[in-house]
């Protein structure tokens, strides 16, 4: 049996192969994961310990503060047996663009560069600052803002002051993710201080003299700190990095799993689908096998391990590719500049080909068990049986029940979801109740298929003549294989839709509510979030004739009912309301006052009652939504606020220009008048919505990106079924071209039946979609703006259908090129 | 042989070879057949297996390719066509009716019997079609699909889709192969029938002496060359020429 089985895969080369790839690409998918996460962990854990290896002891303060006395530096020199102790700045410094203002959304780090053989920063180009006018730039930052080595940066002190450097070096941030996303400018250790306005260190870095092992060191200045401060050994330091970021890394890695899932699912379905047409196709062969004696238990094995073999090698094959996928995931984060190791060499670890060959094979096993099964069924005498039984599937009234409540259960669940509080208890409910949803589909698909299949292809059966009408009996003739071919699509076509229905309907709310929130034209606000944008700006700007509002928000902290909250006020202006959700924001006159939502319900504060803010009662008139309310806290009148803090600069200009006016004109007037103060940015509603639109167009690409491995797999799915009924039809091509059908026309009725395929596939997965995606965004949040990107999954169906016709490029092309004669004799 | 250049030929081979492999494996199929079938005729050809009967007929309906020689169907030139026009040609003017294997399991009778004027984007004669069905006897079975059918009703169906389309010439690749006698005795004769009566054009490859006496000639082959052949044959006629070739 044993040999029969491998000499029947021998002698199929090309049907295994194909078989093998759509398990392949899934294992090629998971082993790539994780051989990425580990190349990344075994590049940071590398990093760790190179840097950790410099330094023998490592002082870090106890809480989350990280913050260590500076005084504790010359305590730590004292402890004998160090050679060296260095303190660590790190605080801000935010660099100054050629544009005159601040460089970036977030200030630049300001970061010390500790001189001789404490230092852990690597300086690619130039020195290290050596002087009080010296600095170095990370080499990201030198390069977006065009700095050069020599150039005079402009850097700004804690006090907002402007002091002027000579960049005499660059350097790479390697692995530290904050200083890869803010950018970084390196001082002195004196300088950094003075800079960033740091009193206290980071770390305390301690070089040990030698003969002094580490952990004797530790100890001794452990001993000199006393328990304030947590002392560690460079080994540790290290240790401990690392696996703070493996568990960063695995967040990617359950990420990336789930899109591996979904693959080896639809994967799973193409090699049910295929054993089965390959058991229905050697039924004879079975059944002749059977005859000479073969037991139930042997074809049952023969099958099995046909499908182990299949499993084993696309295992193999998978973690080949893996290996490639990560390899390549590691080049193309090394050349975005994502702060990842370079240079490391791809890791593959006994975790990875364990779960890679595992998974293969157990998946392709499984997916075998059935058709294995149905072998074990074909009785001896179908060897004597000169034609293939045509299948016909029974109307299944066991199936339709089924399917009829797993329906119902799952439209129940999702109402339930959709009806209850947004958040995410809602959003897991709906979620499952669309898995539920999704499994009565599968169940009820070989009834729906005909249905659906003639509704498909009426449109080709009248267009394309015989060979349309041909292809879309052919399409629903055998209903379960079919049902089996189409739902592998629909997977990536549900998701596909549900990911797009979701960031439209996201993007339109949010849009939106942007334009609820902020309805002017230019938003002005300060880098940094403590510090403000002196008064004189907005006067400045309301002088502006071509200028019809400038609204200013300020806020403070103060004693409300005798504890710290936030105060805010803003300028009465038409052009900025807020939006009341109890009483009525136009009762807010002096002495009274707004209360935001939230804050409300934390301190039981109602519409009516008094609170007292620094010292003075107000009455509140009006809660105020979260969205709109300038802080979370109470809301004055600006008259009120100005004379409770008559110091307090703006916080945030809203500016609108009149009408009339140009885009350019306005936006020269706010930006001239905002160039003396660097720390205040200029930005334009455009531009915000703009970076919105942005972020969720690469959500989509990304996650599109992801779930096309699962149509692929698809894909190979609808070739395969389409081959092997090529395959089983040869007869049939044979005796309609003789009969009359060019072979064109025959190449044309498999691209109609591929077509039809495809489309039935992509209607039901636009169907789910758009419904799931509804209600998905039900749950997220109250009253949102429910947008079908109706472009893009009229594009999804279309690509179904046109990737269908692809897929039966290989088959068509095999059937139109048969000699009638061979054909006709085979059987 | 000698050749009848009175009665009009449907179909007509001069100096046809057929050659499979090449050097020392190859075979010669058909060494020079010069053979013509008269319209409205009914002609049978025999032979013992391997003596290129079915390889002659797969030339002559232009299923196969030629080593030598022309074959002409009507006034047409059949072995000087590309695959396009051969494919054209078979749509319009010939007819087949194979051993099994004829229908498509999709179709029921009456889609499959108008298959062919369906591919050609033809009309059915309606007159015709009542008749075809009248005669194969086939009325109540028409929204039946092949499944449903017997053997020998498939094989009438497959006569009917042959006949439906007037073509100029039918080929039957032993037709009643697969049929019990009595089931292969009504399709030859409904074949038969439609010589006589709709002044068909058939030729038909057979083993069968007795399917072969339904014929009105009888052409024998043997290693690729015309042998024998039998005007107003008889099964017993038949037989004794075959055994006569055998030896």
């Amino acid at each position: 049996m044993f040999k029969t089985t491998l000499a029947g895969l021998l002698a199929h080369k090309l049907r295994l192969l194909l078989t093998s790839l759509a398990i392949t690409l899934g294992v090629g998918f998971i082993a790539g994961t994780f051989v990425l996460t580990d190349t990344i962990n075994a590049g940071f854990a590398q990093k760790f310990t190179a840097d950790a290896a410099k330094i023998s002891v490592a002082v870090l303060s106890k809480g989350e503060d990280h913050k260590v006395a500076a005084a504790e530096l010359e305590k730590v020199r004292a402890v004998k047996g160090v050679a060296e102790a260095q303190g660590i700045v790190s605080g801000t410094a935010a660099l100054i663009g050629k544009n005159g203002k601040v460089a970036g959304d977030f200030p630049t780090a300001g970061i010390s560069i500790p001189e001789g053989a404490l230092n852990r920063t690597l300086i690619t180009k130039g020195a290290a600052p050596k002087s009080a006018a010296e600095a170095v730039l990370d080499e990201n930052t030198a390069k977006t803002r065009g700095f050069t080595v020599g150039d005079t940066i402009t850097v700004l002190d804690s006090a907002s002051a402007k002091q002027r450097f000579t960049l005499v070096g660059l350097f790479d941030v390697g692995v530290n993710q904050e200083l890869a996303y803010t950018g970084a400018v390196g001082f002195t250790t004196d300088t950094a201080r003075r800079m960033t306005g740091e009193k206290s260190f980071k770390e305390i870095d301690v070089l040990a003299a030698d003969g002094v092992s580490p952990t004797d060191l530790r100890a001794s200045v452990a001993a000199a700190l006393g328990s304030a401060y947590e002392v560690k050994t460079g080994e540790k330091l290290a240790h401990d990095l690392a696996a703070a970021n493996n568990m960063d890394t695995q967040f990617l890695t359950m990420g990336l799993l789930m899109f591996g899932m979904i693959a080896m699912f639809v994967a799973a379905l193409v090699i049910y689908n295929t054993f089965n047409i390959l058991v229905a196709q050697r039924a004879r062969e079975m059944a002749l096998l059977r005859c000479i004696g073969a037991t139930k238990k042997q074809i049952f094995g023969s099958i099995v391990l046909e499908s182990g073999v299949v499993g084993v090698i696309s295992s193999v094959l998978g973690l080949l590719i893996g290996l490639g996928l990560g390899a390549g995931a590691m080049a193309v984060l090394g050349a975005l500049d994502a702060p990842v190791p370079v240079g490391v060499g791809v890791s593959l670890t006994t975790r990875t080909i364990l779960v890679g060959l595992v998974t293969g094979i157990v998946v392709t096993v499984a997916a075998a068990l059935l058709p294995a099964r149905a072998a074990t069924r074909v009785a001896p005498i179908a060897a004597l049986r000169s034609q293939v039984e045509e299948s016909t599937v029974r109307t299944g009234v066991v199936r339709a029940v089924f399917g009829a409540l797993f329906l119902l259960a799952g439209t129940g669940a999702t109402v339930a979801g959709v009806s209850m509080e947004p958040g995410q208890s809602a959003l897991v409910v709906v979620m499952a109740s669309g898995a539920i949803f999704f499994l009565g589909v599968l169940v009820l698909g070989p009834l729906i298929i005909r249905p659906l299949g003639a509704f498909v292809g009426w449109v080709p059966a009248k267009i394309f003549g015989v060979p349309g009408r041909l292809a879309v009996t052919n399409s629903r003739r055998n209903p379960k294989r079919a049902a089996t071919t189409t739902v592998a699509l629909t997977i990536g076509v549900t998701l596909m839709t549900l990911i797009s229905v979701i960031t439209a309907t996201t993007r339109e709310t949010a849009g939106e509510r942007l334009d609820k929130q902020f309805p002017v034209d230019y938003m002005i606000a300060t880098q940094q979030r403590d510090s403000t944008i002196p008064r004189t700006l907005a006067s400045d700007l309301r002088a502006r004739p071509e200028l019809a509002s400038v609204v200013a928000i300020r806020e403070a902290e103060a004693k409300v009912n005798g504890r710290r909250a936030e105060v805010g006020t803003f300028t009465a202006d038409p052009a900025f309301t807020l939006t009341a959700t109890k009483g009525s924001v136009k009762d807010l006159g002096p002495g009274t006052a707004g209360v935001s939502d939230g804050f409300a319900k934390n301190e039981n504060v109602k519409v009516g009652d008094t609170v007292k803010v620094a010292g003075r009662d107000f009455r509140v008139v009006a809660l105020l939504s979260d969205d709109t309310a300038p802080v979370y806290g109470v809301t004055i009148p600006e008259r009120d606020f100005d004379s409770a803090f008559p110091k307090v600069a703006d916080k945030q200009l809203l500016v609108n220009a009149k009408d009339g006016v140009t885009a350019d004109r306005s936006r020269q007037i706010v930006e001239a008048a905002a160039q003396p103060y660097p720390t205040v940015l200029v930005a334009s509603s455009r531009e915000v919505r703009g970076a919105f639109d942005d972020a969720l167009d690469q959500i989509l690409m990304i996650i599109t990106g992801l779930l096309g491995l699962a149509i692929l797999i698809s894909l190979l799915g609808i070739a395969n079924t389409l081959s092997l009924s090529v395959h089983e039809r040869t007869r049939e091509s044979a005796l309609l071209r003789a009969l009359g059908l060019t072979r064109p026309q025959l190449r044309r009725m498999l691209s109609i039946e591929a077509l039809v395929l495809g489309l039935i596939g992509a209607l039901v997965g636009v169907a789910l979609g758009v419904s799931f995606g509804w209600a998905a965004t039900q749950t997220m949040m109250d009253d949102i703006t429910f947008r079908a990107p109706v472009g893009q999954i009229l594009s999804f169906v279309a690509l179904s259908g046109l990737a269908g016709v692809v897929a039966a490029v290989l088959p068509a092309r095999r059937a139109a090129r048969a000699s009638i004669v061979g054909s006709l004799a085979s059987s | 042989m000698t050749m009848t250049t009175d009665v009009r030929q449907a179909v007509t081979a001069r100096g046809l070879t057929k050659v499979y492999g090449q050097g020392d494996a190859a075979v010669h199929a058909l060494r020079g057949i010069e053979v013509g079938f008269a319209t409205g005729a009914f002609t049978a050809i025999m032979g013992p297996s391997g003596s290129g009967k079915s390889t002659l007929m797969h030339c002559l309906a232009g299923l196969d390719t030629v080593s030598g020689g022309e074959i002409h169907i009507g006034d047409v030139e059949i072995t000087k066509l590309t695959d396009k026009q051969l494919t054209l040609l078979r749509r319009e003017r010939i007819g087949f009716v194979f051993q099994a294997f004829n229908l498509l399991p999709t179709l029921t009778a009456e889609q499959n019997i108008r298959l062919p004027l369906e591919i050609a984007g033809r009309q059915a004669d309606q007159v015709l079609f009542d008749r075809v069905i009248d005669t194969v006897g086939l009325g109540d079975r028409l929204g039946h699909r092949p499944t449903q059918l017997s053997g020998g009703q498939q094989q009438r169906v497959a006569v009917a889709r042959a006949l439906i389309s007037k073509p100029q010439v039918i080929f039957a690749d032993e037709p009643t192969g697969n049929l019990d006698s009595r089931s292969g005795a009504e399709v030859l004769s409904f074949l038969r029938r439609s010589v006589r009566e709709l002044g068909q054009t058939i030729v038909m490859v057979t083993h069968d002496p007795v399917a072969a006496s339904y014929a009105d000639r009888v052409i024998f082959l043997r290693d690729g060359l015309l042998v024998n052949e039998l005007h107003q044959p008889t099964a017993q006629t038949v037989l004794d020429t075959l055994l006569k070739l055998e030896a």
